[in-house]
């Protein structure tokens, strides 16, 4: 189990963490996603086969950009 | 330079955006409503969508690009957001500018000018309201210091925080902030930690006091030996545990949740279904499409999935500020059901470390010399009731003491001032022969009343009795009988016996004791007591754990430098008994503030696209309607600043 702490640019409205949040949590692994609005940032819980970059792609696939991630 | 926050970023965006969307946008009403106002058109009416269009095109497609890309992409990946409506509904009103040329439609061109340029207003006043609600949490993480003076070699010099290493002795001047968490190795001072426990009144810190990063320094110049560093100080626990709480669920936003993901689909296919019904019954292509684009942007995804966390920025903000840190949303809803507060003893209504309570001399004009001698022995001990004598006492000039010795378990002895001075329990009195008759009734009243007792004799004669016990918070009391005027029931829960415990629980004025309680049990009586009710339990975090756990809302006590994390659902950082008030109160009130968030936004949704579908409004009329229900429901979150806690 890792955590993955992700800044996310771009979300301006309820709707948009909506959308990250399902786009995370489809990864195959991810066990526990949190997405704030308010804070630009998201935690997410996961297996350690899945990587950052995954989780990256998963939120640029529905349009917003990770801009610091750990 | 100064990092930019992202809030800012956005603000200062959406600004931009906002000052280059009016510029062309005030022109185009000028165009569109001059012949109205005017009598006249200021363009021919022949140009008139041409320039319309001409100047419409950057609002939309460039000030509004980032909007429109990001809307139009929902419809081939089906994650649709708010900008999934704004862009449909400015794109298609676009469009009607060129179909007009041929005389299909109307022209709505202007119109859409119109409908951006609002919504980038709202979006701007939104952010800046967005940025208002979070910015007690921005302070904090603009608390630490940024720079510290430390002892390197013989010499001091000043280097980035970032550059402290764990054991580096920092100097710390009168105002300044200390720059990381650590001990007093040299010096004295009073310092203000308010900014991270809530505690106003400030601290004196001596020698071998923890101090923690970025709390203030007052009057004197204290070294202090870095303890802890970057992620591991207090502060960056704090901050770490008010974020990780904004992304945690609050259950009443669950229901507007399932809403949020499925409204911006549905609202397109109202829109659609609007369309069509009008052009059916009205065969009016112009008036369907204006009735269709209302739809599309008077829906307001917004208010209803910013309702709850907007509000639960502000109140964890306001938390934070008063050193109650809300780690899980969850609880701010549970808090109101509750309805008996638990609390643990020691640790939580006490201090947890012995103090002198009372003094009792035999001939009452010696009692201060006989302090002084007691203390001028014990201060040679390191037994907890030991240090407390000296604490007490205080003094600047101890006596001196020849022949020291510990007798374990019973007490110390000495040569104080020439005569034999004898420290302990009636046991080790009993050992040395020294009559206690004096002194019984006031031992066992004493005792009665949960005191430790040390009794003090010099050579074969008893001076008289020190009462030890741990001692009381300070507003223990008066933050239980607040409490109990909000009708809550109040249980004391501890290892203790019931006289000792009985004694403290008189003393705060709690209602019902639990004593004797092994530690592993505590948890299993939570249990018992829920059978009652809804259960807060009060605890000092660190062995309390699985009472915690089992209660319905965990306070814990994040006492100090060492925070325990894991533990509750709120932390009071300060170890005051005031924050279980104060968080029962925040919480209330955050949660009474969500309630009403989603009542607007709710109503407003329920009855604004009724009227969009009926086109009773004009398209601009209903993005102005969207723009205030979302500014109005960031607003009102920022109202709960007002409340007193």
């Amino acid at each position: 189990m890792k955590k993955i702490k992700l800044t996310i640019e771009g979300m301006h409205c309820a709707a948009c963490s909506g959308n990250v949040e399902k786009s995370i949590k489809k990864l195959e692994g991810v066990s526990e996603v949190r997405v704030s609005v308010m804070t630009h940032k998201s935690i997410v819980e996961a297996e350690d086969n899945v990587s950052i970059e995954d989780v990256k792609n998963a939120v640029s696939n529905v349009g917003y950009k990770v801009i610091n991630a750990e | 330079m100064e990092e930019e926050s992202i809030e800012e970023r956005e603000i200062r965006s959406w600004k931009r955006k906002l000052v280059g969307a009016w510029a062309l946008t005030v022109p185009i009403m000028l165009i569109m409503y001059s012949g109205m106002v005017f009598g006249k058109p200021i363009v021919p009416m022949k140009f008139m969508p041409l320039v319309l269009l001409a100047l419409g095109f950057p609002v939309i497609f460039i000030i509004g690009g980032q909007t429109i890309r990001m809307g139009l992409r929902g419809f081939y990946t089906f994650y649709f957001s708010m900008d999934s409506l704004i862009a449909l509904g400015t794109v298609v009103a676009y469009f009607t500018g060129p179909l007009s040329f041929f005389g299909i439609t109307q022209d709505y061109s202007g119109v859409s000018s119109m409908i951006m340029t609002i919504f980038i207003t709202g979006k701007y006043i939104e952010s800046k309201a967005k940025g208002r609600a979070s910015s007690e949490i921005r302070k904090l993480l603009e608390l630490g210091a940024k720079k510290a003076l430390v002892v390197r070699g013989k010499k001091e010099i000043e280097i980035d925080i970032s550059e402290v290493k764990i054991g580096d002795v920092m100097i710390v001047k009168p105002g300044e902030k200390i720059p990381t968490d650590g001990v007093v190795v040299k010096g004295g001072s009073f310092v203000d930690e308010s900014m991270v426990t809530g505690e106003s009144i400030p601290v004196d810190k001596v020698v071998k006091s923890l101090v923690i990063g970025a709390t203030l320094n007052q009057d004197g110049v204290l070294y202090v030996k870095a303890t802890k560093i970057g992620s591991d100080t207090f502060l960056a626990h704090i901050i770490e545990l008010v974020e990780e709480a904004q992304g945690t669920k609050v259950p009443i936003q669950a229901f507007a949740d399932k809403i949020t993901n499925v409204f911006v689909p549905t609202i397109l296919g109202i829109s659609v279904f609007a369309f069509l019904g009008w052009l059916l019954v009205s065969q009016d292509l112009s008036r369907s499409l204006g009735v269709a684009i209302a739809v599309l942007v008077i829906a307001c995804p917004c208010s209803l999935g910013l309702a709850t966390p907007i509000t639960l920025m502000v109140g964890s903000g306001m938390g934070a500020k008063r050193g109650i840190l809300i780690r899980k949303g969850e609880a701010i809803q549970t808090m109101k059901e509750v309805r008996i507060v638990v609390f643990d003893k020691t640790g939580t209504i006490t201090k947890g470390k012995p103090e002198v309570r009372d003094v009792y001399s035999i001939s009452k004009t010696n009692e201060n010399d006989m302090l002084l001698k007691a203390a001028s022995l014990e201060k040679l001990s390191e037994h907890p009731v030991a240090r407390a004598i000296v604490d007490y006492v205080k003094s600047r000039k101890y006596k001196e003491v020849k022949n020291f010795k510990v007798l374990r378990g019973r007490g110390v002895e000495g040569i104080v001032g020439g005569k034999k001075m004898i420290i302990g329990n009636s046991v080790l009195m009993k050992d040395k022969g020294i009559s206690l008759n004096k002194i019984n009734s006031k031992l066992e009243e004493l005792e009665n009343s949960g005191r430790t007792t040390m009794i003090v004799a010099e050579g074969r004669k008893v001076l008289g009795v020190i009462g030890v016990a741990d001692a009381v918070k300070k507003d223990s009391r008066s933050a239980i009988k607040r409490l109990k005027n909000g009708r809550y029931k109040t249980v004391m829960i501890t290892g203790d016996n019931e006289r000792t415990a009985r004694a403290i629980a008189d003393e705060v004025g709690i209602d019902e004791v639990i004593a004797s309680v092994l530690p592993g049990d505590k948890a299993k009586k939570v249990e018992e007591l829920q059978k009652d009710g809804m259960v807060a339990f009060v605890g000092d975090g660190i062995n309390d754990a699985p009472a915690l756990k089992q209660s319905n809302v965990g306070i814990a006590m994040g006492t100090g430098t060492d925070i325990a994390i894991e533990a509750g659902d709120i932390v009071l950082a300060n170890g005051s008994l005031e924050g279980v008030v104060q968080s029962i109160n925040l919480s209330k009130a955050t949660f009474s503030k969500i309630k009403q968030n989603l009542f607007w936004a709710f109503a407003y949704n329920i009855i604004a696209i009724p009227l969009a579908i009926g086109g009773v409004l004009h398209p601009v009329v209903a993005e102005i309607a969207m723009a205030l229900s979302s500014i109005t429901v960031v607003s009102n979150a920022n109202l709960l600043r007002r409340k007193r806690i």
